[in-house]
């Protein structure tokens, strides 16, 4: 019995420029319908891999499969995809309703066939009644509608979107993201979406592939790659973090004690990273949290909740941010970051607090 | 259907055009004081203007000037030089052969220069720079040698006439120097590189991923190039066809050199009446013939692109 079957599968593929590898034995599918997003920091082979799929690139070593077809070698004309380009990509010489008849015309549809398909695709991105204007004489935000109009008309079977809001100012950014989204479950194609904001990963993606080096980090969906990172090195990508160091005094079956100076903090044993996870009395690690995982109160008995560990701090730093506020303590001489929305008035640099936090929030790595 | 279409108009306002919007709102803009650059820019204009308008003003003067027997001018004004020329066949026969060597070098130097201006366009920067020095390097050449040289391998005896006849193409020698080929050939040399130049640099401007987008809609490379790149390049082609035109209409050593009295193209004729015969007025006549039916040319030529089916790419 087979699963739900991959509409793209990448097996063993390695590419190397000079000494430069930029992969290093990449194993990735793609399930049908979903909206997977390739992340991490650029020269992460994250555009190389999707130039694989695309058909730009082809790899040292591996395959490449859309659909259950080997298309390693087929060339990106031949292979029936879409795709939107971070610089939008239309052609200038072309009117809007020109751009979307491009792809249609190579696949032979008739002319009120079209006619009919441009004017959905268009009013799928509510760029309806632009057909006549020229890329010109559009804006940013429009130009990227209208590409990814023209990378629909055509029904391909696989979208690939490459960094397609990076150009464009935030609050669109915000708005063509949702809009993606909307469309990806509306038609129901198969994306792969490329980008190095890890917001815009976390929001739009069904699932997240995490890159680094030329190797994926971690595969998983959006929540499970921010609450419980595989690797150190998608932690700290991935949001903000803090981290101390410390040392093991005992592992039961459902906690491990981690020694800081001369205070104690508990991790649960689902939260070890890396690959190394067999954690033993007297290991050095790493513990890592986000600053809003981080409860703070100025008295011991106000905090919330009753399994949080609770040590002393003192505020270095107060950022008001609107819908939170960032506070910098210094706990066991260290600085710690943490975003909360509750906020006490008397508070000030100086002033003395205790913060907390559940083991099920904290990560913990061996070194 | 309407809410649709208001939303996107409005959304066209954050992305203004510059240019159009400047122009438009001049009353927001400081004004700019010229004096500064006025004076820098003082010693070229002034050079412009003695040694380039007012030499020009007088040859127009002149030929509107007429002669007498002796060839001392007198002060009527009047079109007999004009007269002369279009009444004469030769004159005029000699204005179409220009045009027509004119044209022929064009499209030579555009067959030639556009696979390199492409390889250009393709090759890394250092290769780039490579390519655009081997280009260039003709040009440290002077012109006259150039054409000496050129009369080594175009001679009937020479290097051309002999391999083709050893090789048993032709049986006597094809006449290259001293004819419209041979004018023709030594024109498109020179000027070769402004034309690989020009649409390169309309090449350079091309977005590359503008042809990923072709392809991964189902364009292959061919069609991907007579679609997008061709009509790109547009400008290109036309500035270095505008450039290599009036270069060779005006050019003067290669036409006499490499043709000879064969080939009697109007810098050459003019120059005869001038230094020759001493005729100044008329061969001023002849000059401004010239002038305008380059510039008539040239801005039909760029018009009829600028706003033909391709007039977006020219924006």
């Amino acid at each position: 019995m087979q699963a739900i079957k991959n509409d793209v599968e990448i097996k063993g593929a390695f590419k190397q420029y000079g000494s430069n590898i930029v992969l290093n034995g990449i194993n990735l599918g793609v399930k049908q319908g979903e909206l997977l997003t390739l992340l991490g920091p650029s020269g992460c082979g994250k555009t190389t891999t999707l130039n694989l799929i695309a058909g730009f690139l082809e790899a040292d070593e591996g395959d490449v499969y859309i659909k259950g077809k080997k298309v390693t070698k087929v060339p990106p004309f031949k292979r029936d995809l879409g795709m939107v380009f971070q610089t939008y990509s239309l052609f200038p010489h072309m009117t809007v309703y020109e751009n979307l008849s491009f792809g249609l015309k190579l696949r032979k549809v008739a002319k009120p066939e079209q006619k009919k398909k441009i004017d959905r695709a268009l009013e799928l991105v509510k760029m309806s009644g632009l057909e006549n204007r020229y890329p010109r004489e559009l804006s940013g935000g429009q130009r990227q509608r209208v590409a990814i109009s023209r990378a629909l008309v055509v029904e391909p079977e696989l979208l690939l979107l490459d960094e397609p809001l990076s150009n464009l100012d935030a609050k669109l950014r915000h708005e063509l993201r949702a809009e993606i989204k909307r469309l990806q479950k509306e038609i129901g194609v198969t994306t792969i979406f490329v980008t190095h904001d890890q917001e815009e990963a976390l929001s739009i993606s069904d699932r997240v592939v995490v890159m680094n080096a030329g190797k994926i980090e971690q595969i998983s969906s959006p929540t499970s790659i921010y609450n419980h990172p595989d690797t150190e090195f998608v932690f700290q990508f991935i949001g903000k973090s803090n981290s101390f160091e410390g040392k093991i005094t005992s592992v039961d079956s459902r906690k491990i004690s981690v020694q800081m100076e001369n205070e104690i903090t508990h991790v649960d044993v689902g939260n070890i990273m890396g690959t190394d996870r067999a954690c033993k009395v007297g290991d050095e690690v790493k513990l890592y949290i986000r600053p809003e995982k981080i409860c703070i109160a100025a008295a011991a008995e106000n905090v919330s909740g009753l399994s949080l560990d609770l040590h002393k701090a003192s505020i270095t730093q107060l950022n008001y941010l609107g819908t939170s506020w960032e506070v910098a303590v210094s706990l066991l001489g260290k600085p710690l970051q943490i975003l909360t929305p509750d906020f006490d008035s008397s508070w000030q640099a100086g002033s003395e607090v205790y913060v907390g936090w559940s083991p099920s929030d904290i990560m913990l790595i061996k070194k | 259907m309407e809410p649709v279409r208001h939303y996107a108009d409005q959304e066209i306002n954050q992305e203004p055009n510059t240019g159009a919007n400047l122009q438009k709102t001049p009353k927001n803009k400081k004004r700019r004081s010229w004096g500064p650059g006025l004076l820098l820019l003082l010693p070229i204009l002034l050079f412009i203007f003695g040694f380039f308008i007012v030499p020009m003003l007088y040859i127009l003067y002149l030929s509107f000037i007429t002669t007498d027997e002796i060839g001392g001018t007198t002060a009527a004004y009047s079109l007999k030089n004009y007269a002369q020329f279009f009444t004469d066949s030769y004159y005029l026969s000699s204005l179409w052969l220009t045009v027509k060597i004119s044209l022929y070098t064009v499209i030579l130097s555009l067959l030639l220069a556009y696979p390199v201006a492409l390889t250009m366009a393709k090759s890394s920067p250092r290769v780039r720079g490579y390519i655009a020095l081997l280009i260039a390097s003709p040009l440290l050449v002077s012109i006259v040698v150039r054409n000496f040289g050129w009369y080594l391998l175009l001679l009937p005896n020479g290097t051309i006439n002999q391999t083709l006849m050893s090789l048993g193409i032709i049986n006597a020698p094809l006449k290259l120097l001293f004819s419209e080929l041979g004018v023709v050939i030594g024109l498109s040399n020179a000027y070769l590189p402004f034309m690989i130049l020009a649409i390169a640099t309309s090449l350079y401007n091309i977005d590359p991923s503008l042809e990923k987008a072709s392809a991964i809609l189902g364009a292959s490379p061919l069609r991907s190039f007579f679609s997008i790149t061709l009509p790109l390049s547009l400008p290109g082609i036309v500035s270095g066809c505008v450039l290599v035109f009036s270069l060779s209409m005006s050019a003067y050593v290669t036409p006499a050199l490499m043709g000879g009295a064969n080939v009697p193209m109007m810098p050459v004729v003019a120059y005869d009446q001038i230094n020759n015969l001493l005729r100044w007025t008329f061969g001023s006549a002849i000059s401004y013939v010239l002038l305008a039916t380059t510039l008539i040319t040239v801005i039909v030529f760029t018009r009829t692109f600028e706003r033909g089916k391709f007039k977006e790419v020219f924006r």
